[in-house]
């Protein structure tokens, strides 16, 4: 029989309009159940206030348990919850020998410019760590943004993906550019 | 023993303001040629700051030449010894991690050129212009002096665009 880990881990995610003290409000559950917020990503889109939290607690515990606890503060706060068991493999630090780049993506606003984009980078195996979108300009001359951080395949290049995302640039009217953010460790 | 153990946060030294060198002696250029063993020893380190190794003085060595970002331009090995910026000019983000803070990396602003004075080993002063990589690997070295660390200075931990936004 495989032995259980000692450590559990959730998804937890709020979704809700914004006001303050939602973070304040959703930690205290957490901080009530003993949980430690092991990761996690908190942002203002539009007016709503999306928060993504990887959970970690100490056997035993349930599901439920953290439902439990965050349901009715969710209720009382106007905010939506989701709750996920998250699997060893799920918790596994991801690293990646390939270059981290920026992809600046912009150009006139158009259906399908996030799914035409991704769908080349997918086909390379590129894989997508964080991703940002905007609609800015004016009611006349609406401009989308769309901001990537991916992690290349060892091999592959940020010219490589240029070249790869040419006749797209091409045919959207879009701009396109690529440069390597890895980070430097001094 | 010449390589030394890289101190990490929380280690209480990487928050001190280190004291300035008032003689160079022998202790002090041992202590220069530890950090350049330690800096040779950390896979692609560019430089070390003598609090990254637990000594609270403003000692700290630079090398950028063999880096991708700064083979280009730069002045080789730099052993500097109560360095000081005297002129700064621009600005630039780039990317940053920290061997005292593994793990986590963010946006920080640095200007683009320095000029710095410091003293050399031999007691002779030292004035240089600095721009780039390597004077992005200066100033982060020169904040450790000060009990800085690059997470003090972060702009933002992924993209800084948009973040402050207001509907």
């Amino acid at each position: 029989m495989t032995q259980q880990p000692e450590i559990l881990h959730y998804a937890v995610t709020v979704v809700g309009k914004d006001r303050p003290g939602i973070v304040a409000a959703i930690t205290e559950g957490l901080f009530n159940l003993g949980c430690n917020i092991a990761d996690s990503s908190c942002t203002m889109l539009a007016g709503e206030f999306a928060m993504i939290l990887i959970v970690s607690l100490k056997r035993p515990f349930s599901k439920s348990r953290l439902i439990e606890e965050l349901k009715p503060v969710c209720d009382r706060i106007g905010m939506t919850l989701g709750v996920r068991t998250l699997h060893a493999d799920e918790i596994a630090r991801q690293e990646t020998d390939g270059e981290i780049c920026m992809i600046s993506v912009y150009g006139a606003d158009q259906p399908g410019i996030v799914y035409r984009v991704t769908r080349e980078l997918a086909a390379r195996s590129i894989n997508i760590t964080d991703l940002n979108t905007k609609l800015i300009g004016t009611a006349e001359e609406p401009v989308y943004v769309l901001m990537l951080e991916v992690a290349l395949p060892e091999g592959e290049t940020p010219e490589g993906v240029e070249h790869t995302l040419a006749a797209l640039k091409k045919e959207l009217n879009i701009e396109i550019g690529v440069r390597i953010i890895t980070p430097v460790a001094f | 023993m010449p390589v030394q153990p890289i101190l990490r946060y929380p280690h209480p030294v990487l928050k001190k303001l280190c004291h300035r060198v008032e003689k160079i002696d022998r202790s002090i250029r041992d202590l220069i040629q530890d950090l350049v063993d330690t800096m040779h020893e950390g896979p692609g380190s560019v430089g070390v700051a003598a609090s990254q190794i637990g000594v609270t003085l403003r000692v700290c060595v630079v090398d950028v030449s063999k880096n991708r970002h700064g083979k280009e331009n730069n002045h080789g090995l730099l052993l500097m010894i109560n360095p000081e910026i005297t002129a700064r000019s621009g600005s630039a983000t780039m990317r940053e991690g920290c061997m005292s803070v593994p793990d986590y990396t963010g946006d920080v602003d640095r200007s683009t050129t320095i000029t710095l004075q410091f003293t050399l080993p031999d007691g002779t002063l030292q004035e240089i212009t600095s721009s780039g990589f390597e004077a992005v690997a200066i100033q982060h070295e020169m904040d450790h002096l000060d009990g800085i660390l690059f997470l003090d200075r972060v702009t933002s931990i992924k993209t800084g665009l948009f973040r402050r936004k207001n509907y």
